[in-house]
């Protein structure tokens, strides 16, 4: 009996010890403390330093939590029982929290800086006047491919992938949006299509490329590709850069027919309790500076053109990452296409993945 | 040494190489200087710096074990409470039942039950965090604590407790003094298995984090999308060493004290060494 009360005792003593120190630490780091601002986005998506700065510079500390989907993301925050005051979704993500209320509007008097976003990426669909979000990075879907393997296919158009030499060499992420539309743009169909016949037609086409892709999969695309598993991928732009990050082999490109063009913007939730510290926030995110190191740090583009000239000559000028305006000019945004149709999306892209397995 | 008993030995060795390796191989490449997992590049230690200098990872893994000690320290205590009167319960039907229930919650799904507690602690109004991962922690640990402790409590003969109290023990000493003594070696076992389970559960924990509170589970899976950097393994490395440390310690320690024990034992009944 003794010895089971010796052991409970330590065992408190030590988690309330853990405690003190966490306390300790977080005090140390200003976590704890009335003027706080929470900020959920994508793991590994902001150079730390940067929180440090803002801390610095506005007396605000920042709670910083990480999330790795948009859905994820969503239910956390449809729940309620959190305050986010900052969030980081994408696109169709942001469409998705407009109709269901989840949003604040954002106070364009307050964040001066958006003057410094190119306007190309201003003003989209997903929407209108920027009257919720505001423009964080963006990027394309395309194609990684290795040069040693594939020998002369340049991927010029998305038809390539079809091409018989790359049997069992192709792989595809595992997205519906992703897969549908590449297989509508390949036959010149806009990748918001809703046309039933044009929907079957890029089905069938897309059962016609099953001898040529080894999997679908998720994440782990990244690493496939790296280690040259495949000739080819499709992949996000993102994905593209850290995939030749590690092997400097590989190529990306967009093809002609068109791609998708997707947007990660910063949000004001609902819940969000520190509205004041949030527009602080955008607005420092959209330095030109800050922007800069950001996009040197985690490596996706930047929408902000007072940015672009303070990078490197070798990341703003690689117009794989940062093709000109003729090229993103037919690239389309997800449009919502409603909870019906992405079902149909959803069921179409399974029919091809059962008839792949 | 037979052909049989050389098999065996040869399955285990699988066995534990099966087991082993992965770790292993994790530990190997967090000494790669080369930043991945493809290729060993050279030693380097740079990676556990970079676990030292990372305040928010530290932070994050030192929430996890102060919610593993408390949470299982909590649900073991409930669940000496609920294994004791579940024993009492004398109608077969309704222990039955009971125990059901208690085992139903054992083998429900994770995702199933970090929702729940997710659906209750927005409706009931809790903030997401420390006090909502540690709720939910101890109600699932709370089964795992009664299911070990039970069947202990029933391998108990009930003269034992009938020899104490014609000695005249009462109520409190009989639970202090006769069946806490007995049973503890099954609550240690629901102590260090609610640890266990608090320690590396994601999916409860997963719905239930919130306001800047992670463990480090759900901290690892956020950062797999941009592919995990390798002060993820040293940082695995370094808790993998620990937990070996204190098995080790723990096997030590309870060698002793039986050791010791037996020595009282056997002073007490003045039987020579």
């Amino acid at each position: 009996m003794k010895h089971l009360v010796r052991i409970f005792a330590v065992v408190l003593i030590v988690a309330f010890g853990l405690m003190a120190l966490a306390a300790k630490l977080n005090s140390s780091q200003g976590y704890s403390g009335s003027n706080t601002l929470t900020i959920y986005n994508w793991g590994d998506y902001i150079d730390p330093d940067l929180i440090t700065r803002f801390e610095q510079e506005t007396g605000i500390t920042v709670i910083y939590q990480t999330f790795d989907s948009n859905e994820a993301m969503l239910t956390k925050i449809e729940q309620g029982g959190t305050t986010f005051d900052i969030a980081v979704p994408s696109d169709y993500a942001i469409d998705k929290m407009k109709e269901e209320n989840l949003l604040l509007p954002i106070d364009h008097s307050k964040v001066p800086n958006l003057s410094k976003i190119d306007p190309r990426f201003l003003n989209l669909d997903f929407d209108p006047d920027n009257q919720y979000s505001v423009p964080y990075f963006w990027g394309t879907v395309g194609i990684v491919y290795n040069p040693e393997l594939t020998k002369g296919i340049a991927f010029n158009s998305w038809n390539d992938l079809w091409n018989p030499e790359l049997r069992n060499n192709v792989l595809l992420t595992d997205g519906a949006r992703e897969i549908m539309g590449v297989s509508l743009n390949s036959l010149g169909y806009s990748l918001n299509d809703t046309n039933e016949d044009h929907l079957q037609e890029a089905l069938r086409k897309l059962e016609k490329l099953s001898p040529n892709v080894k999997a679908i999969v998720g994440d782990e695309i990244k690493m496939l590709l790296a280690n040259g598993e495949a000739a080819a991928g499709v992949v996000f732009s993102g994905d593209a850069a850290e995939i030749m990050d590690e092997n400097d082999t590989l190529d990306y490109v967009v093809p002609e027919e068109g791609s998708n063009l997707w947007f990660d913007n910063m949000v004001i939730p609902k819940t969000a309790k520190n509205l004041d510290g949030a527009h602080k926030f955008i607005n420092f995110m959209l330095e030109p500076d800050v922007a800069a190191q950001n996009a040197e740090y985690v490596g996706y583009a930047t929408p902000n053109q007072e940015a672009l000239k303070l990078l490197p000559e070798d990341i703003s000028g690689d117009t794989r990452f940062y093709p000109p305006s003729e090229v993103t000019s037919h690239l389309e945004v997800y449009k919502n296409l409603g909870k019906r149709m992405l079902g149909h999306y959803n069921e179409l892209f399974l029919e091809f993945k059962m008839h792949k397995g | 040494m037979t052909d049989k008993n050389r098999l065996g030995k040869v399955y285990l060795f699988i066995v534990f190489v099966v087991l082993y390796a992965p770790i292993f191989y994790l530990m190997y490449y967090s000494f790669n200087s080369g930043g991945n997992m493809h290729g060993f590049e050279g030693f380097t230690l740079e990676w556990y710096s970079e676990v030292f200098h990372d305040t928010r990872l530290i932070i994050i893994v030192i929430n996890t074990l102060v919610i593993a000690l408390l949470s299982s320290a909590i649900a073991t205590i409930i669940g000496i409470v609920g294994a004791l009167a579940i024993d009492r319960i004398r109608r077969k039907r309704v222990k039955n039942t009971i125990l059901s229930l208690n085992n139903v919650l054992i083998v429900s799904p994770d995702v199933i039950i970090g929702a729940s507690f997710l659906i209750l602690f927005t409706i009931a109004g809790i903030r997401l965090g420390f006090a909502s991962v540690l709720l939910s922690h101890i109600a699932f640990s709370v089964p795992i604590a009664v299911l070990m402790i039970l069947p202990r409590l029933q391998e108990m003969s009930p003269t034992l407790v009938d020899a104490a109290r014609d000695l005249g023990a009462s109520r409190r000493d009989v639970l202090m003094k006769v069946i806490l003594p007995f049973i503890s070696p099954a609550i240690l076992s629901g102590f260090f298995m609610a640890l266990t389970y608090s320690l590396d559960d994601f999916a409860v924990t997963f719905f239930v984090t919130g306001s800047g509170y992670s463990t480090l589970s759900v901290e690892i899976y956020s950062r797999a999308r941009a592919g995990v950097s390798l002060s993820i393994n040293a940082l695995s490395t370094l808790i993998f060493l620990l937990t070996v440390i204190l098995v080790v310690g723990y096997y030590l320690v309870s060698r002793s004290s039986m050791r010791n024990r037996k020595k009282e034992r056997a002073a007490e009944l003045g039987v020579p060494e």
